[in-house]
C-alpha cells in the first residue's frame, strides 16, 4: 500500500484528542537478542534538518538515531544505537515519511504522525490520523495539492486524504492487486503506481482517472517469469521513470512508454533511485547496485543484511549527506562515501 | 763595534790565515787548543749574550749591505776598493753567524741530555711511592678485617648486665675484676648464661617424667571406662523391641543425630535445613546421611587436623614443609598431593526429591575438606521405563542434568577463589577434570550450605543458616521444575524420534486440523556438529549457541521439498526457548539467511513463541514449535508458486486459506493461523 502526503504540515488541532504517550521500549536478556536475530528494517526517513534519522522495523517499533553523533569524529559503540525506540505500530512499519515538522509512519491499518521537535527531544505524541482495515505500505507528498496524503493500500486502491481535515478526497481505482509504490510527477500533476498484479498506473490527480496502464511483464526484454510479475519499486525523474520487481529494473521514457534500457541485476529490486548520473538500486542481494542510464551495472557495493527493503539518502543536509540502507538485520548500513560503508547503526 | 767583536775578529783572521800549509807547519797541539776552546767557551757564554751578538751581527751586515747597494748606485765601479772592503766586512760577520749558529745547536743537544736523565730520577723515585701506597693500603685492610671479626657469643642472648650483677653468684660474677673490663664481663656473662641453662635442661627432664606418670593413670582409667561399655551396649539391645513396639525411633533419630555430629559444618547446615524443610513444607523431600562413620571419626580424632574450616592457610604451610624436606621426587608426589587436596570428607548427605508422577532425583551431596567447597552428583530414578528415546541420552545424564540451574552456573569452576592459589601448586589447571569423578560444585550447593564466597557481582553477604534457609524453597522448586521439564522432553523425544510431534488438547487450536509436512527425523548432535553447519551461523556469531546447551537436528519433509530445522535447547528450558535456524532445500538451497520467507519461520517459531507454551509451566513448547514449523513449511511450499498463470500441476496445490499471499517490500509469506476461522494472514 502507498501514501503519498502533501505539506504544510503544521495543522494537527483536530488530531489532537488522539494524543498518547507512550513509555520506552526495553528488551532484556535473550529475548532482546532473539528479536534481533530476526528483526528486519523497512522503512527509513531523514528528519528535516537531515540531523536524524528514523527506521522503522517489522515489530512495528521506530528507532530514531542522530546522524551528527554517529558521523563526528569521536563516535563511540553508543553513538550507534538509536537514540529513542517506540512502538509505533501492532504490524510493521512499512513506510516513513518526513514532512517540514512531522515524522509520517504508516503501519497495520493506521497512519501516525510524530512531531520531530519532540522526538529530538525523546517525548513520544502519537497523532492517529486515519484508521483502515487494510495496511499501508507507502507514504508521498504530491507537492501540486497542499495538504494531502496519497495513499496506496492493501484494498488494491489509492486514497487522496486531506490532512487539514482528515478527510479522503478521493479514490483511485483500478489496480487488481495489493499497491506496492507510488511515485508522483511533480510537474505534471500525476501519481505512478505499480503493484503487485503487474501494472503500473499512471493517474491524473485532478480528474482521478486513470491515463496510462502499462503492464511491463508483457514486455519481453523486462520479463522474468521465473520471479513474477509484480512492481515493488517504482520512481520518476522528469521524463524518465525506473520500475522493477519480478520483471527487471528498467527505465522508461514516459512520453513514448517504452523501455530504454534494461538492467541485469539478479533477484527481485526493492527500491531505487536516481542519483546525479546514476542510479542507485536495491533487493535480493548483499549488495547496493549502481547502475549507468544505458543500462550497465557500474558498481555492486557489499554491505550487511543479506537482503535489501530499504535505501535513503540523505539530501536534507549537505554535512551529512549519507546513503543508508536497511534490510533483513537489525542493522542500518550508512555509506559516506557511495563506493563503501563506513559503519552500520543498530537497533 | 765592540770588544768582543774584535776579538771575535781576530780569532777569525787567525782561523782564516791557517792555510793548510801553516796548519801544517805549526803542529797539532795549535789544533787541540782550538777544539778545547769552543768548548770551553760554550760552558763559559751565556746564551743572552750570543743572542745579543747575534743581533749586532745581523745589524752590521745589513749596514754594510746598504752602504755597498749606495756605493753602486753611485756609479761605483765592480772592483772598486772601497766596495772590495765593505765585502771583506761583511764575510767575517758572515762567519760569526755560523759560530753563532754552531754554539746554539750544541747547547741545545746539551739541554735535552739534562731533561732526559732528570725524568729518569724522577720516574725511579715514583716507583717507588706507588710501592709504599700499596703497602700501606693492604696494612688499613687487614686492620679493618681484624675489627670486624664477629665472636659466635655475640648470637648469643643474654641477660642484661644489671640483672646479671643482681643474681649471679659473685664467684662468677666476680665484680671487682668486671668492674672496669668490658671483655671479662663479658666473659663472665658467658659462665653464667651456660650455667643457666644446665639447670633448665635439668628441670625439662623432670618435667617430661612426671607427664609420662600422669599418662599412664589415664590409661587406667580408660580401660575401666570402656570396660563399662559392653554393659551398656546389651541394656541398649534389649531396649529396641520395647522401641519398636512403641513406634518410637528414638534410636534412628538419636543415630542420625550421633552421625550428624561428624559431619562438616556445611553439610550439617544442609542437613539441619532440608530437614526443617522438609518437615514444614515439603513431605517429598527425604534426607540421610551415608558413608563411613568410623573414619569420620578417626578423621576428627587428631584435633589440629579435623573441622579445618580454614584448611587453606594450615594446608600451604604443612605443603611448603613437605616439599622443603623431599624435594628429589616431585612427580609421584605431585599425584599424591593432588588426592590430598581434593579429599571429600567421608561422609556425605542424600537428597531425596520426589515428584508427582513418582519419579525419584537424588542428590548426593559431598564436602571437599581441603578446598572448602561442597559438590553435588544427581541421579534421576523413573517411575516409567524410559528406553527407546535415542536423542533423549543427553537429558538424563548426571553431569549436565543440573546445568545452569540458576543462569550461568555450570558448575565447572570452582565457587572459592583461594582454591586457584591451591591448585597452581598441585599444577592443577582446570577443576572441570575432575568433576566427573568429584560433583559439580554448583554455586548454589555451596549457598544450601551455607557457604558463602565473595564473587565478582557483589552482593549483600549473608552466612550460615540463614543464607542457606533463604535458597533452599527457591532451590528446591527450581530442582524440581528442571527433572519435570526433563522428564517431559524425554516423552517428546521419544515420541519426535517417531516422527510424531504430539499435540495437546489445550494446543489444538493453535494449528490447522490438516498438515501435510512430516517430521521425519530427529537427531541430537554435537556443539562441534552444529556450528558446523552452514545456515547456523547468525546464532553462533549471536552467541545464543553455547557449548553447555543441547544441540538437535529435525528434518521436516513434503513431497521433495526438505526442511532442516537446527536446535538450540537451552538446559534451563522452559524458561529460555529453543532457538531454531532453518534450511530447506528445495528448487536449489536456501537458508533462513538467505530466504525472507524462511526468516520469517524463524521468527514465527523462535520470536513468537508465546502463545505456544501451552500451559504452564510449558513443557510442551518445544513439540509446539516443530509444530508450527511444519504448518509453516505448509504454507510457504503452497505460496510459492510464482504465479497463477503457471501451466500443468503444481506439486503444492493450495489448500490454505489466505488473505493475501504476500506482504511488504520482501514479500512475505502469511504464516500466522488465525484460530475459528481457520486462514492464515500476516503478522
Amino acid at each position: 500500500m502507498t501514501l503519498l502526503v502533501s505539506c504544510p504540515f503544521h495543522c494537527f488541532k483536530w488530531l489532537h484528542c488522539f494524543n498518547n504517550s507512550y513509555t520506552f521500549l526495553k528488551f532484556s536478556g535473550t529475548v532482546f537478542f532473539v528479536q534481533h536475530l530476526h528483526m528486519s528494517v523497512f522503512s527509513q526517513s531523514f528528519s528535516p534538518c537531515g540531523r536524524f534519522l528514523a527506521a522503522g522495523n517489522n515489530y512495528g517499533e521506530i528507532a530514531v538515531f542522530s546522524l551528527s553523533s554517529a558521523l563526528s569524529p569521536d563516535a563511540t559503540d553508543l553513538s550507534q544505537k538509536p537514540i529513542l525506540t517506540f512502538t509505533a505500530h501492532e504490524g510493521p512499519v512499512f513506510s516513513l515519511l518526513s514532512t517540514d515538522s512531522h515524522l509520517l509512519s504508516a503501519g497495520n491499518g493506521e497512519v501516525s504522525a510524530w512531531s520531530w521537535a519532540e522526538l529530538i527531544k525523546r517525548v513520544i505524541h502519537n497523532l492517529h490520523f486515519s484508521l483502515f482495515s487494510f495496511v499501508f505500505s507507502f507514504i508521498s507528498i504530491p507537492p501540486l495539492q497542499e495538504n494531502s496524503l496519497v495513499i496506496g493500500g492493501g484494498d488494491n486502491n489509492i486514497h487522496i486524504m486531506d490532512l487539514e481535515s482528515g478527510i479522503f478526497k478521493s479514490v483511485l481505482q483500478g489496480h487488481t492487486d495489493y499497491i506496492h509504490c507510488l511515485s508522483v510527477r511533480e510537474r505534471e500533476g500525476e501519481i505512478l503506481s505499480g503493484g503487485e498484479d503487474g501494472a503500473v498506473r499512471i493517474w491524473d490527480c485532478r480528474t482521478g482517472h486513470s491515463v496510462h496502464c502499462i503492464e511491463v511483464f508483457k514486455y519481453e526484454d523486462c520479463a522474468r517469469p521465473q520471479y513474477g510479475k509484480w512492481i515493488s519499486c517504482l520512481t520518476t525523474d522528469s521524463d524518465w521513470m525506473l520500475c522493477g520487481g519480478g520483471p527487471s529494473l528498467s527505465l522508461w521514457h514516459l512520453r513514448s512508454m517504452s523501455p530504454t534500457s534494461v538492467f541485469p541485476l539478479s533477484g527481485c529490486q526493492r527500491q531505487a533511485t536516481f542519483y546525479q548520473d546514476m542510479i542507485l538500486s536495491v533487493g535480493e542481494g548483499q549488495f547496493v547496485s549502481h547502475c549507468l542510464m544505458g543500462g550497465e551495472v557500474k558498481a555492486q557495493i557489499p554491505c550487511t543484511p543479506h537482503s535489501l527493503n530499504t535505501l535513503a539518502l540523505n539530501l536534507n543536509s549537505t554535512e551529512h549527506r549519507v546513503l543508508t540502507v536497511g534490510g533483513s538485520s537489525h542493522q542500518i548500513d550508512v555509506f559516506a562515501n557511495l563506493y563503501y560503508r563506513s559503519f552500520s547503526l543498530s537497533f | 763595534m765592540s770588544d768582543a767583536l774584535k776579538k771575535r775578529k781576530s780569532k777569525v783572521v787567525r782561523s782564516e790565515t791557517g792555510t793548510p800549509e801553516g796548519k801544517r807547519g805549526r803542529g797539532d797541539g795549535e789544533q787541540e787548543v782550538r777544539v778545547y776552546s769552543e768548548e770551553v767557551e760554550l760552558d763559559g757564554s751565556d746564551p743572552a749574550e750570543d743572542y745579543r751578538q747575534y743581533k749586532l751581527t745581523c745589524k752590521a751586515l745589513a749596514k754594510l749591505m746598504n752602504e755597498i747597494q749606495e756605493l753602486k748606485a753611485n756609479g761605483a765601479k765592480d772592483g772598486c776598493a772601497e766596495v772590495e772592503q765593505k765585502r771583506m766586512q761583511s764575510c767575517i760577520h758572515f762567519m760569526s753567524l755560523k759560530k753563532l749558529n754552531r754554539l746554539a745547536h750544541m747547547r741545545l743537544k746539551r739541554g735535552r741530555d739534562q731533561t732526559h736523565e732528570g725524568k729518569q730520577r724522577v720516574d725511579v723515585l715514583h716507583l717507588q711511592l706507588q710501592n709504599l701506597l700499596y703497602e700501606v693500603m693492604h696494612m688499613q685492610k687487614e686492620i679493618s678485617k681484624c675489627l670486624e671479626f664477629k665472636s659466635k657469643h655475640e648470637e648469643i642472648d643474654l641477660v642484661s648486665i644489671d640483672e646479671f650483677n643482681k643474681e649471679a653468684p659473685p664467684e662468677i660474677s666476680r665484680i671487682s675484676i668486671t668492674k672496669d673490663d668490658p671483655h671479662q664481663l663479658t666473659l663472665a656473662r658467658l659462665d653464667w648464661e651456660l650455667e643457666q641453662r644446665k639447670r633448665l635442661a635439668e628441670k625439662y627432664k623432670e618435667s617430661l617424667s612426671s607427664k609420662e606418670k600422669i599418662q599412664k593413670s589415664i590409661e587406667v582409667k580408660k580401660e575401666h571406662l570402656s570396660s563399662l561399655q559392653p554393659g551398656l551396649n546389651a541394656i541398649m539391645q534389649a531396649s529396641l523391641p520395647v522401641q519398636e513396639y512403641l513406634s518410637m525411633p528414638f534410636e534412628q533419630t538419636q543415630k542420625q543425630i550421633e552421625i550428624a555430629r561428624h559431619l562438616p559444618p556445611s553439610l550439617y547446615v544442609l542437613l539441619v535445613q532440608a530437614n526443617a524443610y522438609g518437615q514444614a513444607c515439603d513431605k517429598s523431600l527425604s534426607v540421610s546421611i551415608s558413608g563411613d562413620v568410623d573414619e569420620a571419626k578417626a578423621l576428627a580424632k587428631p584435633p589440629d587436623d579435623s573441622q579445618d574450616d580454614d584448611s587453606g592457610d594450615s594446608d600451604a604451610e604443612e605443603e611448603q614443609e613437605k616439599t622443603k624436606r623431599r624435594r628429589p621426587t616431585t612427580g609421584g608426589q605431585l599425584d599424591d598431593k593432588r588426592r590430598e587436596m581434593l579429599k571429600r570428607h567421608p561422609l556425605s548427605l542424600c537428597l531425596d526429591l520426589k515428584c508427582k508422577d513418582g519419579s525419584v532425583l537424588h542428590l548426593f551431596f559431598y564436602y571437599l575438606m581441603n578446598l572448602n567447597i561442597m559438590t553435588v552428583k544427581a541421579k534421576v530414578s523413573t517411575a516409567t521405563d524410559l528406553t527407546g528415546a535415542i536423542s533423549a541420552g543427553e537429558l538424563l545424564n548426571s553431569d549436565t542434568l543440573l546445568n545452569c540451574l540458576y543462569a550461568n552456573d555450570q558448575g565447572r569452576e570452582t565457587p572459592n577463589p583461594a582454591n586457584r592459589y591451591q591448585f597452581d601448586k598441585v599444577g592443577i589447571s582446570v577443576f572441570g577434570d575432575y568433576v566427573a569423578e568429584l560433583g559439580h560444585p554448583y554455586q548454589w550447593v555451596q549457598r544450601l550450605g551455607g557457604l558463602q564466597f565473595p564473587s565478582e557481582t557483589p552482593e549483600g553477604l549473608r552466612a550460615g543458616s540463614s543464607l542457606s534457609a533463604s535458597h533452599m524453597e527457591s532451590t528446591m522448586k527450581l530442582l524440581r521444575g528442571r527433572v519435570q521439564s526433563r522428564l517431559a522432553l524425554h516423552k517428546q523425544f521419544s515420541s519426535l524420534e517417531h516422527s510424531i510431534v504430539p499435540v495437546s488438547s489445550e494446543c489444538q487450536h493453535l494449528f490447522p486440523t490438516k498438515v501435510l509436512s512430516r517430521l521425519s527425523r530427529w537427531t541430537a548432535i554435537t556443539h562441534h556438529e552444529y556450528t558446523n553447519l552452514s545456515f547456523t551461523r547468525h546464532v553462533s556469531d549471536a552467541g545464543l549457541a553455547r557449548e553447555t546447551d543441547l544441540f538437535f537436528l529435525a528434518v521436516v519433509e513434503r513431497g521433495t521439498a526438505r526442511l532442516q530445522a537446527a536446535v538450540v535447547l537451552n538446559p534451563r528450558y522452559p524458561e529460555i526457548s529453543p532457538l531454531f535456524a532453518l534450511s530447506l532445500s528445495w528448487k536449489g538451497e536456501r537458508a533462513g539467511r538467505s530466504d525472507d520467507n524462511l526468516r520469517a519461520i524463524e521468527s514465527e517459531v523462535n520470536v513468537f513463541k508465546s502463545e505456544l507454551q501451552g500451559p504452564r509451566p510449558g513443557h510442551q513448547l518445544l513439540t509446539n514449535q516443530v509444530a508450527r514449523l511444519c504448518v509453516c513449511l505448509d504454507v510457504y511450499l503452497e505460496t510459492d508458486g510464482q504465479d497463477d498463470s503457471v501451466e500443468g500441476p503444481r506439486e503444492f496445490p493450495r489448500e490454505k486459506m489466505c488473505l493475501r499471499t504476500a506482504r511488504g517490500p520482501n514479500r512475505l509469506k502469511p504464516f500466522k493461523y488465525n484460530h475459528p476461522q481457520g486462514f492464515f494472514s500476516h503478522r
